[in-house]
């Protein structure tokens, strides 16, 4: 039987990739958690935290819920504006 | 002239296996031979060939698989989900932009076609 994709993904001895973030001391202090870490995995232990994730200009607030999980950080804070054209008087 | 299975006419003459990947929604060339295998179908059999108990236990095998209707429903239901929970995927889905870091300087026309929150099918 083949794999599943999710499976096809990355080796499974590797394990999810994780950075390590100041987790405990958010559930704790209920302070979100300021990252770069963009390619972190989304865990279950981040379920209901806030993170402020880094788009390369500024941190963007995003609460983690339930279906998040599997998914990494990065995916919900978008790098790139919608080009919109502005009219100058000149 | 075809034979009817799950639905479907499948051209008379074609292979068993290839018939059922051409038609059949969710059905490839590797799940085509592993349900021939399964019913007990040689590989170089013809769609005329089949018997009437032989067409009944393919049409068994598959209404154990998720297909046609049923597959599409949950392709949608998954952009669906991402969508709600404000992925990049979904934004790129509801945008009817490429969704796996394509360009978008030229072409993208079959992102352009298929890519809708309700996606389209070929």
């Amino acid at each position: 039987m083949r794999p599943c994709i999710n499976l096809l993904r990355r080796s499974a001895w590797k394990g999810p990739h994780v950075v390590p973030l100041p987790i405990a001391h958010a559930q704790k202090t209920g302070t979100p958690v300021r990252t770069n870490a963009r390619a972190c995995t989304i865990l279950p232990q981040f379920v209901g935290l806030k993170f402020e994730i880094h788009n390369g200009k500024e941190y963007v607030e995003v609460e983690i819920t339930d279906e998040m999980v599997g998914s990494k950080l990065g995916e919900f804070a978008a790098t790139r504006k919608r080009f919109n054209y502005k009219f100058s008087k000149n | 002239m075809g034979v009817h299975i799950f639905g479907k006419s499948i051209k008379h003459n074609a292979l068993v296996r290839i018939g059922l990947a051409k038609r059949i929604f969710g059905i490839g060339y590797q799940s085509a031979e592993k349900i021939c295998a399964k019913v007990g179908i040689y590989p170089q059999m013809r769609m005329n060939q089949l018997t009437e108990p032989q067409i009944m236990s393919i049409n068994k095998e598959l209404s154990t698989m998720t297909i046609e209707g049923h597959l599409k429903q949950k392709m949608i239901d998954d952009i669906k989900a991402k969508r709600r929970i404000g992925s990049y995927a979904g934004i790129r889905h509801a945008l009817g932009l490429p969704v796996r870091g394509q360009g978008t300087r030229n072409n993208a026309n079959t992102a352009k076609k298929m890519n809708r929150i309700e996606r389209r099918f070929r």
